[in-house]
């Protein structure tokens, strides 16, 4: 029998035992209630009071020349707002603003906005985006009520003016707006995400989960070469300086894949500082702008009648008179040139030759040589908004249509689409479409551009033909100031007379001077195209174009180590330096 | 009343069960504030990868900037005296002939 000392003893164990248990299940009572019947309710109220949804918003990518070199890329840089706090006086909104209005170069037109904004009870109010970070910082220092910070992302583009037409610009939002920028928009600037954060009770966060992976902007791998592209830039606004030009623009390609090595257009601006008048110079002039071409289409004529069989190489056309009357017009040479065989006609540009070669190839066989080259369609490169240029329909055509045709009128091209014409000769009588992205790089790999289309135009004898006959415009021709020592280079000049409104005719005082020659001619290497629009003083192509082609090909064989068609001397390619006496 | 009376292994079960709850329960809120100080940490080191990949980005770019063909000529040319050599100083190797005739 127990005696009273241990039953109080186990009276009182047992109370605290109870009451613990008790504690213990009122606990775990409420947990269930928290964590399993209320569970739903609390979450989405935790959620609610400490958790954020925010977009994770892609970087956009990098655009990269063929060798490696940005050429556009996305960085971080802050961004200003205001939250106009609610209890404060429209002045006293006003002075805060005043404030930055100095450090941030604030225009009275953007000031007018943000009050106006103000004066309209907004809760959000952009002061400046993308602004320096060292401005920011200055901001920071002020410390303002109300006005806060956000990070975006802003294009920079190192390289300045550098293929500015080609590349493009966005605009704020970081959408693209022309060039690679805007046609390759999509690919550049991925998807968006959504993150969740989680907040403790002092708003940091400890917590993030992803809700939706943003997909990366993917980078392009441009074909341009950054130095090819500053060669023809240079040599390009050393022309326009020379002869006071309107525009001018320049092609490099690789003939046997399409690759654009450089697109230059004049006049230019640089991509980090556009200026206000951006639209009339950021047009891509080789594709966007459309041309009379003159005596470079004879490449085209010549085709036609090779390729049909219509002349042989001996057959002789008289030039003596040096003009030619067709209905309505007399067309004239620039000299009297005397009885010319058909290689002469094209070597030394004889409209009056050309004209009675197109009598002989007569309007079906000139126009469907037309098409083939495909001028009137566009070439298919990569590029937003190319001209088709205009080509009339042989239904369209007038008595003249064949002799204009013939001598490169009557007809408006791209640059581009001469640069296909020239290509198609230096490869072998076959085109391909030209293009201007090389690689999408991805996650998982890069993605070659396959779907490269290859066309034949002409036949490869046909081709090889033209192809002496051009290397001859530029050896005894009229193109010998496209000569490269060392080097078998081919082309044809043009001088196109400009229609003046004015007048209602065609101006002997405007022209369109233009060059389009390969090299080496034996495994062409390069195909260049080169027009300069209204030159002042001289106009013909091959005093105006022909040397920028010079220019530009000599250096850029030079650049590419390509050798020389000659024999050369056994020794690394080398400067050397000159002895202090030769200086 | 007859009050059941405890023994002594049994009391020491009581507090034993006890005690392991007491564990458990510090241990998930050691668990759960763990989490957090990780997840600070974690998100911090998160922040310095991503800001030094920004900066790594930023340099590459004014890299290309101070890179650029026009400023490099333009001090090659005026701040070192330096012009494009002449043809009769540029030879080119016979291997390498060939080898840009194979790239081409």
């Amino acid at each position: 029998m127990k005696n009273p000392r241990e039953k109080k003893i186990n009276t009182r164990t047992f109370i605290l035992l109870f009451f613990l248990f008790l504690w213990l299940g009122v606990v775990v009572l409420r947990l269930f209630e928290l964590q399993v019947i209320n569970h739903k309710n609390f979450k989405a109220e935790v959620l609610r009071q400490n958790h954020d949804v925010e977009d994770i918003i892609p970087q956009r990518g990098t655009i990269f020349d063929r060798s490696g070199t940005i050429l556009a890329r996305s960085l971080p840089r802050p961004s200003i707002f205001y939250y106009p706090p609610r209890d404060e006086s429209l002045e006293s909104h006003r002075t805060k603003i005043n404030k930055l209005k100095r450090i941030l170069s604030l225009s009275s037109n953007s000031l007018n906005s943000i009050y106006s904004r103000i004066e309209k009870g907004k809760t959000f109010i952009w002061i400046k985006r993308k602004v320096e970070p060292e401005l920011a910082e200055r901001v920071k220092e002020l410390h303002l009520n109300g006005i806060h910070f956000d990070t975006e992302n802003k294009r920079f583009y190192p390289q300045g003016k550098r293929a500015a037409q080609l590349i493009g610009h966005v605009n704020i939002d970081d959408r693209g707006q022309s060039g690679i920028e805007y046609r390759y928009n999509s690919i550049l600037a991925g998807e968006k995400g959504k993150r969740l954060i989680l907040k403790d009770a002092k708003h940091r966060e400890y917590r993030f989960e992803t809700l939706k992976d943003p997909e990366p902007g993917k980078d392009l791998i441009l074909t341009i070469d950054e130095t090819v592209q500053y060669i023809a830039e240079k040599e390009l606004a050393k022309a326009m300086k020379e002869t006071q030009a309107l525009w001018g623009t320049v092609i490099i390609a690789h003939p046997s894949t399409g690759e654009i090595l450089a697109m230059a257009s004049h006049p230019t601006f640089n991509l980090n500082v556009p200026p206000r008048n951006v639209s009339s110079m950021e047009r891509n002039r080789a594709i966007h702008h459309t041309f009379d071409p003159g005596s470079t289409f004879k490449i085209v004529t010549a085709s036609a009648a090779l390729e049909n069989k219509c002349v042989r190489l001996r057959d002789r056309f008289d030039c003596t008179q040096g003009k030619i009357e067709v209905p309505g017009k007399t067309v004239w040479d620039h000299k009297k040139m005397g009885i010319l065989t058909f290689p002469e006609v094209i070597i030394h540009s004889s409209n009056v030759g050309t004209i009675q070669i197109g009598e002989r190839i007569g309007e079906d066989n000139l126009h469907a040589m037309i098409k083939a080259y495909g001028f009137g369609e566009k070439s298919g490169i990569d590029l937003p908004a190319e001209e088709r240029g205009i080509f009339r329909p042989i239904e369209n055509w007038t008595d003249i249509s064949v002799y204009s045709l013939s001598i490169g009128y009557e007809i408006s091209i791209t640059a581009v689409q001469m640069l296909q014409a020239i290509s198609t000769v230096a490869n072998g009588g076959i085109v391909t479409s030209p293009r201007v992205v090389k690689k999408i790089r991805m996650s998982s790999g890069d993605q070659l551009d396959t779907n490269l289309q290859f066309r034949r135009v002409i036949s490869k004898e046909t081709a090889q033909t033209l192809s002496q006959i051009l290397e001859n415009v530029v050896l005894r021709g009229t193109g010998t100031q496209a000569r490269i020592d060392g080097y078998r280079v081919a082309g044809k000049t043009g001088t196109a007379q400009k229609f003046d409104r004015s007048i209602g005719r065609y101006s002997n005082k405007i022209h369109t001077a233009s060059f389009a020659g390969f090299v080496p001619v034996e495994n062409p290497a390069l195909a260049i195209v080169v027009v300069i629009d209204e030159p002042k003083g001289l106009f013909y192509g091959g005093d105006v174009a022909a040397p920028v082609f010079q220019a530009i090909a000599a250096q850029t064989l030079r650049y590419l180590q390509l050798p020389k068609d000659e024999p050369f001397q056994k020794a690394i390619m080398t400067a050397r330096v000159r002895s202090a006496e030769a200086r | 009343m007859v009050s059941k009376k405890f023994t002594k292994k049994q009391i020491a079960m009581g507090i034993l069960c006890m005690l392991f709850v007491i564990t458990l329960l510090t241990f998930y809120i050691w668990h759960q504030a763990e989490s957090i100080r990780l997840g600070y940490q974690s998100r911090k080191l998160e922040e310095d990868i991503t800001s030094i990949k920004k900066d790594i980005e930023q340099l590459e770019a004014e890299r290309a900037s101070l890179l650029s063909l026009e400023r490099v000529e333009e001090i090659a040319r005026h701040k070192l005296g330096m012009r494009p050599p002449e043809e009769e100083q540029i030879a080119y190797h016979e291997s390498a002939t060939q080898k840009k005739k194979e790239d081409r």
